[in-house]
Protein backbone atom coordinates (compact mmCIF):
# COMPACT_ATOMS: atom_id res chain seq x y z
CA UNK A 1 0.00 0.00 0.00
CA UNK A 2 2.71 2.27 0.94
CA UNK A 3 4.93 1.24 -1.42
CA UNK A 4 2.47 2.52 -4.14
CA UNK A 5 1.62 5.32 -2.74
CA UNK A 6 5.43 5.86 -2.57
CA UNK A 7 5.35 4.93 -6.62
CA UNK A 8 2.81 7.33 -7.25
CA UNK A 9 4.44 10.13 -6.05
CA UNK A 10 7.74 8.95 -8.18
CA UNK A 11 5.65 8.87 -11.03
CA UNK A 12 4.50 12.22 -10.56
CA UNK A 13 7.55 13.89 -9.49
CA UNK A 14 9.38 12.03 -12.72
CA UNK A 15 6.20 12.93 -15.10
CA UNK A 16 6.47 16.53 -14.19
CA UNK A 17 10.47 17.07 -14.79
CA UNK A 18 9.61 15.10 -18.11
CA UNK A 19 7.16 18.09 -18.87
CA UNK A 20 9.54 20.34 -17.40
CA UNK A 21 11.92 19.18 -20.06
CA UNK A 22 9.58 18.92 -22.88
CA UNK A 23 8.81 22.92 -22.38
CA UNK A 24 12.25 23.33 -23.07
CA UNK A 25 12.90 21.39 -25.74
CA UNK A 26 9.65 22.82 -27.65
CA UNK A 27 11.07 26.41 -26.81
CA UNK A 28 14.33 25.07 -28.56
CA UNK A 29 12.15 24.02 -31.46
CA UNK A 30 10.83 27.60 -31.89
CA UNK A 31 14.27 29.06 -31.41
CA UNK A 32 15.61 27.54 -34.51
CA UNK A 33 12.43 27.77 -36.45
CA UNK A 34 12.41 31.37 -35.96
CA UNK A 35 16.35 31.44 -36.81
CA UNK A 36 16.24 29.40 -39.64
CA UNK A 37 12.45 31.22 -41.32
CA UNK A 38 14.54 35.10 -40.41
CA UNK A 39 17.92 33.82 -41.45
CA UNK A 40 19.90 36.63 -40.27
CA UNK A 41 23.42 37.09 -39.23
CA UNK A 42 22.93 38.45 -35.66
CA UNK A 43 20.48 35.84 -34.85
CA UNK A 44 21.77 32.30 -35.07
CA UNK A 45 20.04 29.37 -34.81
CA UNK A 46 19.58 27.21 -31.50
CA UNK A 47 21.89 24.46 -33.19
CA UNK A 48 24.15 26.69 -34.35
CA UNK A 49 24.65 28.98 -30.60
CA UNK A 50 24.47 24.81 -28.83
CA UNK A 51 27.37 23.99 -31.18
CA UNK A 52 29.27 27.65 -30.25
CA UNK A 53 28.43 26.75 -26.89
CA UNK A 54 30.12 23.34 -27.23
CA UNK A 55 33.19 25.10 -28.69
CA UNK A 56 33.31 27.07 -25.59
CA UNK A 57 33.76 24.80 -22.72
CA UNK A 58 35.97 22.04 -24.83
CA UNK A 59 38.20 25.17 -26.14
CA UNK A 60 41.01 26.85 -23.79
CA UNK A 61 37.89 29.73 -22.70
CA UNK A 62 36.90 27.10 -20.20
CA UNK A 63 40.53 27.30 -18.42
CA UNK A 64 40.59 30.95 -19.13
CA UNK A 65 37.61 32.84 -18.85
CA UNK A 66 35.09 29.69 -17.36
CA UNK A 67 36.83 28.77 -14.47
CA UNK A 68 37.90 32.01 -13.01
CA UNK A 69 34.04 33.05 -13.74
CA UNK A 70 33.52 29.93 -11.46
CA UNK A 71 36.07 30.71 -8.48
CA UNK A 72 35.22 34.37 -8.64
CA UNK A 73 31.26 33.46 -8.47
CA UNK A 74 32.08 31.15 -5.36
CA UNK A 75 34.38 33.43 -3.77
CA UNK A 76 31.86 36.24 -3.42
CA UNK A 77 29.01 34.29 -2.67
CA UNK A 78 31.04 32.62 0.14
CA UNK A 79 32.80 35.94 1.83
CA UNK A 80 29.08 37.09 1.32
CA UNK A 81 27.56 34.16 3.04
CA UNK A 82 30.41 34.79 6.10
CA UNK A 83 29.78 38.37 6.88
CA UNK A 84 26.19 38.21 6.08
CA UNK A 85 24.75 35.78 8.32
CA UNK A 86 27.73 37.18 11.07
CA UNK A 87 26.70 40.78 10.47
CA UNK A 88 22.73 39.41 9.85
CA UNK A 89 22.77 37.75 13.30
CA UNK A 90 24.20 40.78 15.12
CA UNK A 91 21.73 43.17 13.46
CA UNK A 92 18.90 40.89 14.03
CA UNK A 93 19.77 39.99 17.66
CA UNK A 94 20.53 43.51 19.11
CA UNK A 95 18.31 46.06 18.88
CA UNK A 96 20.77 48.85 19.40
CA UNK A 97 22.38 48.09 16.28
CA UNK A 98 19.96 47.87 14.44
CA UNK A 99 18.32 51.13 15.08
CA UNK A 100 22.39 52.18 14.12
CA UNK A 101 22.43 50.37 11.45
CA UNK A 102 19.13 50.38 9.66
CA UNK A 103 19.18 53.41 7.57
CA UNK A 104 22.58 52.75 6.27
CA UNK A 105 21.97 49.09 5.43
CA UNK A 106 18.72 50.47 3.57
CA UNK A 107 21.13 52.92 1.48
CA UNK A 108 23.98 50.54 0.74
CA UNK A 109 21.38 47.98 -0.49
CA UNK A 110 19.77 50.37 -2.53
CA UNK A 111 22.65 50.94 -4.78
CA UNK A 112 22.54 49.31 -8.34
CA UNK A 113 25.42 47.29 -8.95
CA UNK A 114 26.66 48.53 -11.83
CA UNK A 115 27.08 51.89 -10.33
CA UNK A 116 29.76 50.46 -8.54
CA UNK A 117 32.13 48.50 -10.55
CA UNK A 118 33.66 52.07 -11.98
CA UNK A 119 34.45 52.70 -8.29
CA UNK A 120 35.82 49.00 -7.71
CA UNK A 121 37.93 49.12 -10.76
CA UNK A 122 39.51 51.93 -9.34
CA UNK A 123 39.87 50.81 -5.95
CA UNK A 124 41.45 46.86 -7.51
CA UNK A 125 42.05 47.47 -10.87
CA UNK A 126 41.24 45.50 -13.72
CA UNK A 127 40.72 42.01 -12.26
CA UNK A 128 38.77 39.07 -10.61
CA UNK A 129 39.23 40.57 -7.39
CA UNK A 130 37.55 44.05 -8.77
CA UNK A 131 34.52 40.81 -9.93
CA UNK A 132 34.85 39.69 -6.37
CA UNK A 133 34.43 42.83 -4.50
CA UNK A 134 31.41 43.58 -6.51
CA UNK A 135 29.99 40.74 -6.11
CA UNK A 136 30.13 41.05 -2.26
CA UNK A 137 28.89 44.36 -2.61
CA UNK A 138 25.86 42.85 -4.07
CA UNK A 139 24.75 39.68 -2.70
CA UNK A 140 25.49 40.40 1.04
CA UNK A 141 22.61 41.99 1.52
CA UNK A 142 19.70 39.65 0.50
CA UNK A 143 21.86 37.33 2.99
CA UNK A 144 22.25 40.04 5.95
CA UNK A 145 18.88 41.08 5.64
CA UNK A 146 17.50 37.75 5.98
CA UNK A 147 19.50 36.72 8.24
CA UNK A 148 18.57 39.76 11.16
CA UNK A 149 15.05 38.81 10.14
CA UNK A 150 15.03 35.63 10.96
CA UNK A 151 16.86 36.44 14.23
CA UNK A 152 15.07 39.08 15.33
CA UNK A 153 11.75 37.58 14.92
CA UNK A 154 12.77 34.33 17.00
CA UNK A 155 10.00 33.05 19.08
CA UNK A 156 10.67 34.16 23.24
CA UNK A 157 9.36 31.39 24.29
CA UNK A 158 12.11 29.60 22.26
CA UNK A 159 14.76 31.56 23.76
CA UNK A 160 13.08 31.05 27.35
CA UNK A 161 13.19 26.95 26.64
CA UNK A 162 16.97 27.28 25.41
CA UNK A 163 17.51 29.59 28.98
CA UNK A 164 15.87 27.27 31.43
CA UNK A 165 18.24 24.38 29.97
CA UNK A 166 21.09 25.99 30.16
CA UNK A 167 21.76 27.51 26.89
CA UNK A 168 23.76 30.68 26.74
CA UNK A 169 25.90 32.84 24.95
CA UNK A 170 27.94 31.28 21.72
CA UNK A 171 25.84 27.75 22.52
CA UNK A 172 22.15 29.75 22.27
CA UNK A 173 23.93 31.21 19.12
CA UNK A 174 24.87 27.66 17.36
CA UNK A 175 21.86 25.59 18.94
CA UNK A 176 19.05 27.29 18.86
CA UNK A 177 19.05 31.25 17.48
CA UNK A 178 20.46 29.55 13.75
CA UNK A 179 18.55 26.62 12.85
CA UNK A 180 15.46 28.65 14.03
CA UNK A 181 16.86 31.38 11.62
CA UNK A 182 18.08 28.96 9.11
CA UNK A 183 14.31 28.59 6.75
CA UNK A 184 14.90 32.27 6.26
CA UNK A 185 19.15 32.51 5.95
CA UNK A 186 18.49 29.87 3.15
CA UNK A 187 15.70 31.79 1.34
CA UNK A 188 18.49 34.49 1.19
CA UNK A 189 21.37 32.57 0.37
CA UNK A 190 18.98 31.14 -2.93
CA UNK A 191 18.69 35.12 -3.73
CA UNK A 192 22.31 36.12 -2.62
CA UNK A 193 23.29 33.04 -5.45
CA UNK A 194 21.36 34.42 -7.79
CA UNK A 195 22.64 37.67 -7.48
CA UNK A 196 26.33 36.54 -7.33
CA UNK A 197 26.03 34.97 -10.92
CA UNK A 198 24.40 38.17 -12.40
CA UNK A 199 27.03 40.31 -10.67
CA UNK A 200 29.80 38.09 -12.02
CA UNK A 201 28.96 38.72 -15.40
CA UNK A 202 27.90 42.64 -15.59
CA UNK A 203 31.64 42.88 -13.25
CA UNK A 204 33.26 41.44 -15.90
CA UNK A 205 31.78 42.47 -19.18
CA UNK A 206 32.52 46.29 -17.87
CA UNK A 207 36.05 45.39 -16.70
CA UNK A 208 36.91 41.92 -16.07
CA UNK A 209 39.72 41.28 -18.05
CA UNK A 210 38.82 37.68 -18.25
CA UNK A 211 35.91 35.66 -17.71
CA UNK A 212 32.32 34.24 -19.03
CA UNK A 213 31.51 37.98 -18.92
CA UNK A 214 34.57 39.11 -20.43
CA UNK A 215 33.80 36.36 -23.29
CA UNK A 216 30.55 37.62 -24.09
CA UNK A 217 31.13 41.38 -24.48
CA UNK A 218 34.43 40.34 -26.56
CA UNK A 219 32.62 38.13 -28.66
CA UNK A 220 29.51 40.93 -29.23
CA UNK A 221 32.14 43.18 -29.90
CA UNK A 222 34.07 41.33 -32.35
CA UNK A 223 30.87 40.31 -34.09
CA UNK A 224 31.18 36.92 -33.24
CA UNK A 225 27.30 36.60 -32.75
CA UNK A 226 27.82 32.90 -32.66
CA UNK A 227 30.32 33.16 -29.98
CA UNK A 228 28.60 35.24 -27.60
CA UNK A 229 24.93 33.38 -27.71
CA UNK A 230 27.38 30.05 -26.83
CA UNK A 231 28.29 32.20 -24.07
CA UNK A 232 25.18 32.83 -22.99
CA UNK A 233 23.97 29.50 -23.06
CA UNK A 234 27.08 28.03 -21.19
CA UNK A 235 25.77 30.56 -18.50
CA UNK A 236 22.64 29.54 -18.03
CA UNK A 237 23.77 25.70 -17.83
CA UNK A 238 25.76 27.30 -14.85
CA UNK A 239 23.29 29.40 -12.93
CA UNK A 240 21.22 25.90 -13.68
CA UNK A 241 23.94 23.85 -12.22
CA UNK A 242 24.07 26.00 -9.16
CA UNK A 243 20.69 26.41 -8.64
CA UNK A 244 20.11 22.78 -8.32
CA UNK A 245 23.06 22.08 -6.22
CA UNK A 246 22.39 24.61 -3.49
CA UNK A 247 18.48 22.96 -3.83
CA UNK A 248 19.60 19.48 -3.18
CA UNK A 249 21.68 21.17 -0.12
CA UNK A 250 19.03 22.96 1.46
CA UNK A 251 16.72 20.06 1.28
CA UNK A 252 19.30 18.09 3.44
CA UNK A 253 19.85 20.83 6.03
CA UNK A 254 16.11 21.88 6.46
CA UNK A 255 14.56 17.89 6.10
CA UNK A 256 13.02 19.02 9.77
CA UNK A 257 10.72 20.73 7.92
CA UNK A 258 6.69 20.14 7.75
CA UNK A 259 6.43 18.89 4.18
CA UNK A 260 9.91 18.34 3.18
CA UNK A 261 10.51 15.50 4.61
CA UNK A 262 8.38 13.00 2.37
CA UNK A 263 10.17 14.34 -0.61
CA UNK A 264 6.81 14.27 -2.10
CA UNK A 265 7.27 18.51 -1.40
CA UNK A 266 9.38 19.57 -5.08
CA UNK A 267 10.11 23.69 -5.47
CA UNK B 1 9.55 28.42 56.95
CA UNK B 2 12.91 27.32 56.24
CA UNK B 3 12.00 24.20 55.17
CA UNK B 4 10.25 25.56 51.58
CA UNK B 5 11.88 24.94 48.15
CA UNK B 6 10.88 27.63 47.15
CA UNK B 7 10.29 31.18 48.60
CA UNK B 8 9.09 34.23 46.85
CA UNK B 9 8.57 37.58 49.05
CA UNK B 10 6.66 40.89 48.55
CA UNK B 11 7.60 40.06 44.47
CA UNK B 12 6.58 43.00 42.35
CA UNK B 13 6.77 43.06 38.59
CA UNK B 14 6.40 45.95 36.00
CA UNK B 15 6.75 45.93 32.40
CA UNK B 16 8.03 49.23 30.43
CA UNK B 17 5.08 49.90 28.04
CA UNK B 18 5.97 51.27 24.82
CA UNK B 19 5.83 55.18 25.89
CA UNK B 20 8.65 54.15 28.66
CA UNK B 21 6.17 54.22 31.20
CA UNK B 22 6.37 51.82 33.92
CA UNK B 23 3.01 49.31 34.06
CA UNK B 24 2.80 47.76 37.11
CA UNK B 25 1.58 43.50 36.81
CA UNK B 26 2.05 42.53 40.36
CA UNK B 27 1.95 44.26 43.31
CA UNK B 28 3.20 42.23 46.03
CA UNK B 29 2.55 38.66 45.45
CA UNK B 30 4.33 36.24 48.44
CA UNK B 31 4.44 31.97 48.20
CA UNK B 32 6.09 29.58 50.35
CA UNK B 33 6.16 26.35 47.85
CA UNK B 34 6.65 22.90 50.23
CA UNK B 35 8.91 19.95 48.98
CA UNK B 36 6.56 17.87 47.23
CA UNK B 37 3.64 20.43 47.25
CA UNK B 38 1.67 21.12 44.59
CA UNK B 39 0.31 25.03 44.30
CA UNK B 40 -1.78 26.54 41.49
CA UNK B 41 -2.15 29.88 41.16
CA UNK B 42 -5.30 31.31 39.07
CA UNK B 43 -6.75 34.60 38.42
CA UNK B 44 -8.20 36.81 36.17
CA UNK B 45 -7.05 37.13 32.02
CA UNK B 46 -4.22 39.77 32.89
CA UNK B 47 -3.50 39.08 35.81
CA UNK B 48 -0.12 38.92 35.41
CA UNK B 49 0.49 35.03 36.06
CA UNK B 50 2.59 34.26 33.59
CA UNK B 51 4.57 37.60 34.62
CA UNK B 52 4.52 36.41 37.87
CA UNK B 53 6.10 32.94 37.04
CA UNK B 54 8.78 34.26 34.91
CA UNK B 55 10.09 35.91 37.81
CA UNK B 56 9.60 33.49 40.09
CA UNK B 57 11.58 31.09 37.46
CA UNK B 58 14.15 33.16 36.82
CA UNK B 59 13.61 34.19 32.78
CA UNK B 60 13.59 37.57 34.39
CA UNK B 61 14.37 39.72 37.23
CA UNK B 62 11.63 41.39 39.38
CA UNK B 63 11.18 44.55 40.17
CA UNK B 64 11.19 44.22 43.80
CA UNK B 65 10.78 41.18 46.30
CA UNK B 66 13.52 38.58 46.45
CA UNK B 67 12.46 34.87 44.88
CA UNK B 68 14.62 32.26 47.08
CA UNK B 69 15.04 29.09 45.69
CA UNK B 70 16.99 26.10 48.29
CA UNK B 71 18.32 28.74 49.93
CA UNK B 72 19.81 30.59 46.94
CA UNK B 73 18.56 33.56 45.52
CA UNK B 74 17.44 33.52 42.12
CA UNK B 75 19.06 35.56 39.36
CA UNK B 76 18.91 33.18 36.32
CA UNK B 77 16.99 29.99 36.28
CA UNK B 78 18.85 27.74 38.65
CA UNK B 79 19.52 23.93 38.00
CA UNK B 80 16.66 21.95 39.35
CA UNK B 81 13.92 24.24 37.93
CA UNK B 82 12.22 23.30 34.31
CA UNK B 83 9.52 25.15 32.92
CA UNK B 84 6.64 23.39 30.53
CA UNK B 85 5.26 26.77 28.49
CA UNK B 86 1.50 27.06 27.43
CA UNK B 87 2.99 26.98 23.50
CA UNK B 88 4.40 23.58 23.02
CA UNK B 89 4.65 24.52 19.21
CA UNK B 90 7.07 27.08 20.22
CA UNK B 91 8.96 25.93 22.98
CA UNK B 92 10.31 22.23 21.29
CA UNK B 93 12.51 22.89 18.50
CA UNK B 94 11.27 21.62 15.00
CA UNK B 95 14.72 21.14 13.91
CA UNK B 96 15.21 17.67 16.56
CA UNK B 97 13.72 14.97 16.51
CA UNK B 98 11.79 14.00 19.95
CA UNK B 99 15.01 12.58 21.30
CA UNK B 100 17.13 15.16 20.72
CA UNK B 101 14.58 17.56 22.40
CA UNK B 102 13.58 15.59 25.31
CA UNK B 103 17.65 14.75 26.00
CA UNK B 104 18.07 18.73 25.88
CA UNK B 105 16.86 18.39 29.54
CA UNK B 106 19.64 16.36 30.25
CA UNK B 107 22.57 17.87 28.67
CA UNK B 108 25.27 17.51 31.49
CA UNK B 109 24.78 13.84 31.59
CA UNK B 110 26.60 11.11 29.23
CA UNK B 111 25.39 10.05 26.91
CA UNK B 112 24.87 6.64 28.20
CA UNK B 113 22.98 7.78 30.98
CA UNK B 114 20.83 10.34 28.92
CA UNK B 115 20.10 8.20 26.57
CA UNK B 116 18.58 5.89 29.29
CA UNK B 117 16.24 9.21 31.04
CA UNK B 118 15.24 10.36 27.78
CA UNK B 119 13.99 6.57 26.89
CA UNK B 120 12.38 6.18 30.73
CA UNK B 121 10.73 9.57 30.30
CA UNK B 122 9.13 9.80 27.21
CA UNK B 123 7.57 5.83 28.52
CA UNK B 124 6.42 7.97 31.47
CA UNK B 125 3.93 10.33 29.11
CA UNK B 126 3.77 7.17 26.93
CA UNK B 127 5.60 8.30 24.00
CA UNK B 128 8.05 5.07 23.70
CA UNK B 129 8.49 4.49 19.91
CA UNK B 130 7.96 7.96 19.22
CA UNK B 131 12.27 8.86 19.41
CA UNK B 132 12.98 9.79 15.44
CA UNK B 133 9.74 11.41 15.04
CA UNK B 134 9.65 15.22 14.42
CA UNK B 135 7.34 17.65 16.76
CA UNK B 136 4.97 18.68 13.71
CA UNK B 137 4.13 14.83 13.62
CA UNK B 138 2.76 15.15 16.74
CA UNK B 139 -0.50 15.53 17.83
CA UNK B 140 -1.06 18.78 20.56
CA UNK B 141 -1.33 16.87 22.89
CA UNK B 142 1.53 14.38 22.26
CA UNK B 143 3.72 17.43 21.63
CA UNK B 144 3.02 18.66 25.21
CA UNK B 145 3.51 15.07 27.01
CA UNK B 146 7.15 15.81 24.82
CA UNK B 147 7.56 18.95 26.96
CA UNK B 148 6.46 16.84 29.76
CA UNK B 149 9.06 14.21 29.30
CA UNK B 150 11.66 17.13 28.95
CA UNK B 151 11.09 18.71 32.11
CA UNK B 152 11.55 15.55 33.60
CA UNK B 153 14.48 13.99 32.19
CA UNK B 154 16.02 17.19 34.26
CA UNK B 155 15.13 15.82 37.32
CA UNK B 156 13.96 18.66 38.73
CA UNK B 157 12.97 20.09 42.68
CA UNK B 158 10.58 21.93 41.06
CA UNK B 159 8.55 21.85 37.94
CA UNK B 160 6.79 25.47 36.67
CA UNK B 161 3.82 25.02 34.43
CA UNK B 162 1.99 27.80 32.63
CA UNK B 163 -1.08 27.13 31.49
CA UNK B 164 0.50 23.92 30.52
CA UNK B 165 -2.72 22.52 28.85
CA UNK B 166 -4.82 25.91 27.48
CA UNK B 167 -4.02 25.11 23.96
CA UNK B 168 -5.29 21.62 23.87
CA UNK B 169 -9.01 20.27 23.54
CA UNK B 170 -10.87 19.04 26.45
CA UNK B 171 -10.30 15.05 26.42
CA UNK B 172 -7.03 15.74 25.70
CA UNK B 173 -6.83 18.12 28.58
CA UNK B 174 -7.75 15.32 31.12
CA UNK B 175 -5.65 13.22 29.81
CA UNK B 176 -2.70 15.15 30.29
CA UNK B 177 -3.52 16.55 33.97
CA UNK B 178 -3.61 12.93 34.54
CA UNK B 179 -0.10 11.92 32.93
CA UNK B 180 1.05 14.93 35.30
CA UNK B 181 -0.25 14.03 38.77
CA UNK B 182 1.32 10.42 37.87
CA UNK B 183 4.58 12.28 37.36
CA UNK B 184 3.90 14.05 40.32
CA UNK B 185 2.99 10.86 42.47
CA UNK B 186 5.49 8.78 41.58
CA UNK B 187 8.24 11.19 42.31
CA UNK B 188 9.45 14.50 44.60
CA UNK B 189 9.36 17.45 42.79
CA UNK B 190 7.04 19.97 43.87
CA UNK B 191 4.78 21.84 41.39
CA UNK B 192 3.57 25.59 40.72
CA UNK B 193 1.13 25.59 37.89
CA UNK B 194 -0.46 28.86 36.57
CA UNK B 195 -3.82 28.41 35.24
CA UNK B 196 -7.14 30.13 34.71
CA UNK B 197 -8.94 26.85 34.71
CA UNK B 198 -10.52 26.38 37.97
CA UNK B 199 -11.46 22.85 37.95
CA UNK B 200 -8.25 21.79 36.54
CA UNK B 201 -5.99 24.15 39.70
CA UNK B 202 -8.06 22.02 42.64
CA UNK B 203 -8.15 18.89 40.87
CA UNK B 204 -4.24 18.82 40.89
CA UNK B 205 -3.03 21.10 43.85
CA UNK B 206 -2.85 20.83 47.52
CA UNK B 207 -3.35 24.44 47.95
CA UNK B 208 -4.27 27.20 45.12
CA UNK B 209 -3.57 30.88 45.37
CA UNK B 210 -6.22 33.44 44.04
CA UNK B 211 -4.60 36.78 42.63
CA UNK B 212 -6.37 39.84 42.06
CA UNK B 213 -6.95 41.88 39.11
CA UNK B 214 -3.61 43.83 37.99
CA UNK B 215 -1.79 44.68 40.21
CA UNK B 216 -2.00 41.80 41.58
CA UNK B 217 -1.76 40.52 45.09
CA UNK B 218 -2.83 37.10 46.58
CA UNK B 219 -6.72 37.72 47.15
CA UNK B 220 -7.15 34.34 48.82
CA UNK B 221 -5.74 30.92 49.55
CA UNK B 222 -7.83 27.56 49.51
CA UNK B 223 -6.32 24.49 50.96
CA UNK B 224 -7.42 21.50 48.56
CA UNK B 225 -8.15 18.65 50.94
CA UNK B 226 -9.18 15.86 48.24
CA UNK B 227 -7.77 12.55 49.13
CA UNK B 228 -5.02 11.15 46.79
CA UNK B 229 -4.63 9.88 43.43
CA UNK B 230 -7.32 11.52 42.24
CA UNK B 231 -9.53 10.75 39.34
CA UNK B 232 -11.93 12.73 36.78
CA UNK B 233 -14.70 10.23 37.39
CA UNK B 234 -14.96 10.15 40.87
CA UNK B 235 -13.14 13.11 42.16
CA UNK B 236 -14.75 15.42 40.18
CA UNK B 237 -18.01 14.04 41.50
CA UNK B 238 -17.21 14.22 45.01
CA UNK B 239 -19.69 17.19 46.63
CA UNK B 240 -16.26 18.22 48.43
CA UNK B 241 -14.20 18.94 44.85
CA UNK B 242 -17.54 20.84 43.87
CA UNK B 243 -17.45 23.50 47.04
CA UNK B 244 -13.63 23.82 46.49
CA UNK B 245 -14.09 24.56 43.11
CA UNK B 246 -17.03 26.99 43.42
CA UNK B 247 -14.87 28.91 46.79
CA UNK B 248 -12.23 29.45 44.10
CA UNK B 249 -14.38 30.06 41.51
CA UNK B 250 -16.23 32.95 43.46
CA UNK B 251 -12.65 34.34 44.36
CA UNK B 252 -11.48 34.51 40.78
CA UNK B 253 -15.03 36.35 40.14
CA UNK B 254 -14.36 38.83 42.85
CA UNK B 255 -11.09 39.47 41.83
CA UNK B 256 -12.92 40.11 37.95
CA UNK B 257 -14.70 42.56 39.46
CA UNK B 258 -12.46 44.17 41.21
CA UNK B 259 -10.58 44.81 37.57
CA UNK B 260 -10.57 48.44 36.60
CA UNK B 261 -11.35 47.74 33.13
CA UNK B 262 -13.90 45.48 32.30
CA UNK B 263 -12.82 43.87 28.85
CA UNK B 264 -9.38 42.68 31.27
CA UNK B 265 -12.31 40.22 32.28
CA UNK B 266 -12.10 36.23 30.95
Amino acid sequence: MISRKQNQTRQRKLSRLAVGWLGLVIVAALWQLLAVTLHTSVFPTFIASLVAAWKVVTSSALRVDIIPSLERTAVGFLISVIIGITAGMIIGHYEVVRDWTSAVVDFMRSLPTPLLVPIAIVIFGINGRMVVATIVSAAIWPILINTANGTSTIEPTMIDTATTYGLRGRTLFWRVVLPAASPQIFAGLRIALSVSLAVMVVAEMLGGGSGIGYFIANAQQSFNIKGSYGGVIVLGCLGWIFDTLFLSFERRLLSWQRGTLGGSFDV
Amino acid sequence: MSNSILSIRNLRVSIQSRDGSLNEITRDVSLELAPHEFVSIVGPSGSGKTTLLRAASGLRPPNGGTVVFNQMPVTEVPKGLAIVFQEYNKSLFPWLSIFKNVAMGARDCSSHERSERVTKALAQVGLSGFETRYPWELSGGMQQRAALARAMVSDPQILMMDEPFASVDALTRNHLEDVVQKLWDSSTFSALMVTHDVGEAVYLSDRVLVLSARPSTVLAEIKIDLERPRSHFETKQSKRFVELAAEVLEKVEEAGRQSVQGKELI
